[in-house]
């Protein structure tokens, strides 16, 4: 059972002569995380805006938890969460005003809202600082009483748009803790970002977007599959090694590329399994190597191969 | 974080939405609970009248004297009505400020992804305001009466029906500044479009001296300008004089303005914020 809760099909917004969103076409089925990844521009935030029923599409149509955006607004209201690049609670309140107030106006009776503002102060540890007005908050502390307030009418789609820019590391763990138990609780997340760890870390599909346009989509081994190079690279315990080094590694059939300083050298692979390729020939012709590492492409390279020259690029997967 | 399952715990259905009785209610005393927490609101808003109020009182106490002016009335009682008038006018500009602020905060934001109209947030937002309003106009009453000495002949029900009046200009003028505010989104220029509109409006007027007083450019003014009507009806009832008729008109205005003004405010609000 492969529900989908997030449908969007030839999504276009324009402001005036500038295309914000291009033709977007996307499926996000229950209970997963997208990953919206792209740089400054590249139409992440109005997608979000569309899909949340904050700003009307000009093309194409999109529904989500199975309603219209535009014809169904206030039914689809009813079902999403949203967290935005700012912070929206009411500073004069307290953190259990805020929650309290918004499952109110969800349709909470006063005491069933006041148990569900505890219990989100609980779960986002929160708990001590309830009764303080959210202007005294700290940004993580901030930003996850938003995200608690998204979360008061058990959504089934939460939106997050770049939940965690401007944290500090610790907050932006507890973040991501946060958002991987959502998951695993049965909600769709859609989640915008400029952080490739964090969309390599939290969503099970991706999809890069690039002057309004989806120019790739796929799970994260996808894109770096089609993208990404895996390397060895080797530090060689003589710097005068080097021409030797090249040389050897030549003979087996790589394409070594010396690192100017003299003493590393990099050579793409295809396989972790030519590792040892590169260790016997340094071996053979006697190459003391004082460091070897093997890495796997990273979204970095998914991200600059795609994202600044993607727009002639066809969509992977 | 032992215990984050609450945080979704799909078993448990969500909720869709309240009516908006509810919405209305619920927002509305969320505005209040702010004056209630912060008591500075009203304090701080008491402070410009009540400087007026001793100013005026006593620059223009000789205007009594003068040929224009009713006879056997005190200025005080004169000039009590007007203030409440100016009052109310006031905190109709700073009910527009205060949804700016709103929009800044960010709760408006919040508000817009949740399940409810729009339209309840600009209700509750003008409701509370009316309270808030009608808190100031009686604390300025209070201090008018034991410190100033505010007896006016139309007694308790006088002051009271002047009140009323005061509180509907505030109401209908409030929608209007709620419209500016929903349109500019800019609390500096929306105080400044305030100021430059209130000033002329409430000195070229019959507020503070007699229209007759007036030089004659300047009567011409103050005999067509709206404050001049509700000023000059709120001091037939509290002075029991006649021309109390007066506020009907006043009142028919401001409705009328409540209704235009509503009615573009729920459509600058609805726009979509920036960012």
């Amino acid at each position: 059972m492969t529900e989908t809760m997030i449908e969007v099909a030839g999504l276009g917004r324009t402001f005036g002569a500038l295309r914000a969103l291009d033709d977007v076409t996307l499926t996000v089925p229950k209970g997963t995380v997208l990953g919206l990844l792209g740089h400054n521009g590249a139409g992440k935030t109005t997608l979000v805006n569309v899909l949340t029923t904050l700003l009307p599409p000009t093309e194409g149509r999109a529904s989500v938890a199975g309603f219209d955006v535009v014809r169904q607004a206030h039914q689809v209201r009813g079902r999403i969460g949203l967290t935005g690049q700012f912070a929206a609670v009411d500073e004069q309140l307290s953190g259990t005003d805020n929650l309290v107030l918004i499952a109110r106006l969800l349709g909470a009776s006063g005491r069933q809202a006041r148990a569900r503002a505890a219990e989100l102060l609980d779960a986002f540890e929160l708990t001590g600082t309830g009764r303080r007005p959210a202007r005294t908050y700290s940004g993580g502390m901030r930003r996850r009483l938003d995200l608690a307030a998204s979360l008061v009418g058990r959504p089934d789609v939460i939106f997050l748009d770049e939940p965690t820019t401007g944290l500090d590391p610790t907050s932006r763990m507890t973040m991501w803790r946060i958002v991987a138990k959502l998951v695993d609780d049965g909600t769709t997340v859609l989640l915008t970002t400029q952080y490739l760890d964090e969309a390599d870390r939290l969503a099970d599909s991706i999809a890069v977007l690039s002057g309004g346009r989806v120019v790739a989509s796929g799970t994260a081994a996808d894109l770096k599959a089609e993208v990404g190079q895996r390397t060895v690279s080797v530090t060689l315990a003589e710097p005068d090694d080097a021409v030797r080094a090249v040389t050897a590694l030549q003979r087996a059939g790589l394409h070594p590329v010396p690192d100017p300083a003299g003493r590393a050298l990099t050579t793409p692979v295809t396989a972790s399994r030519e590792l040892a390729v590169v260790v016997r020939a340094l071996d053979e012709v006697g190459v003391d190597v004082a460091e070897l590492a093997f890495s796997e492409p990273t979204l970095d390279d998914v991200y600059l191969a795609l994202a600044h020259h993607g727009a002639s690029t066809p969509t992977a997967a | 974080m032992t215990n984050t399952s609450a945080a979704a715990a799909p078993t448990v259905p969500g909720w869709r939405g309240s009516s908006p009785r509810t919405q209305i209610l619920v927002l509305t005393t969320r505005s209040l609970r702010a004056v209630v927490q912060d008591p500075r609101l009203i304090v701080f808003s008491l402070v410009q009248p009540l400087v007026m109020l001793l100013l005026f009182s006593q620059i223009f106490s000789s205007v009594a004297n003068t040929p224009g002016f009713p006879a056997g009335v005190g200025y005080i009682d004169f000039l009590m009505p007007a203030i409440l008038v100016n009052t109310a006018m006031q905190a109709a500009l700073q009910s527009g400020v205060g949804l700016i602020n709103d929009m800044r905060n960010g709760v408006v934001a919040r508000f817009r992804s949740l399940p409810i109209r729009m339209g309840s947030v600009l209700v509750a937002r003008s409701l509370s305001d009316l309270v808030r309003t009608a808190l100031q106009l009686l604390a300025m009453l209070v201090f008018a009466t034991l410190l100033f000495g505010f007896s006016p002949a139309g007694g308790a029900a006088g002051v009271i029906a002047t009140l009323a009046l005061a509180l509907v200009v505030s109401w209908g003028l409030g929608w209007l500044f709620l419209a500016i505010a929903a349109w500019l989104r800019n609390a500096e220029v929306m105080q400044m479009v305030g100021f430059v509109a209130m000033f002329p409006l409430m000195f070229a007027s019959s507020a503070y001296v007699p229209v007759a007083n007036l030089p004659g450019w300047l009567r011409a003014v103050a005999t067509v300008n709206p404050v001049s009507h509700a000023v000059d009806a709120a001091r037939a009832l509290t002075l029991a004089q006649p021309g109390a008729g007066g506020a009907t008109t006043a009142i028919g205005v401001s409705l009328a303005i409540a209704a235009v003004g509503a009615g573009l405010a729920v459509r600058g609000f609805r726009r979509p914020l920036p960012r």
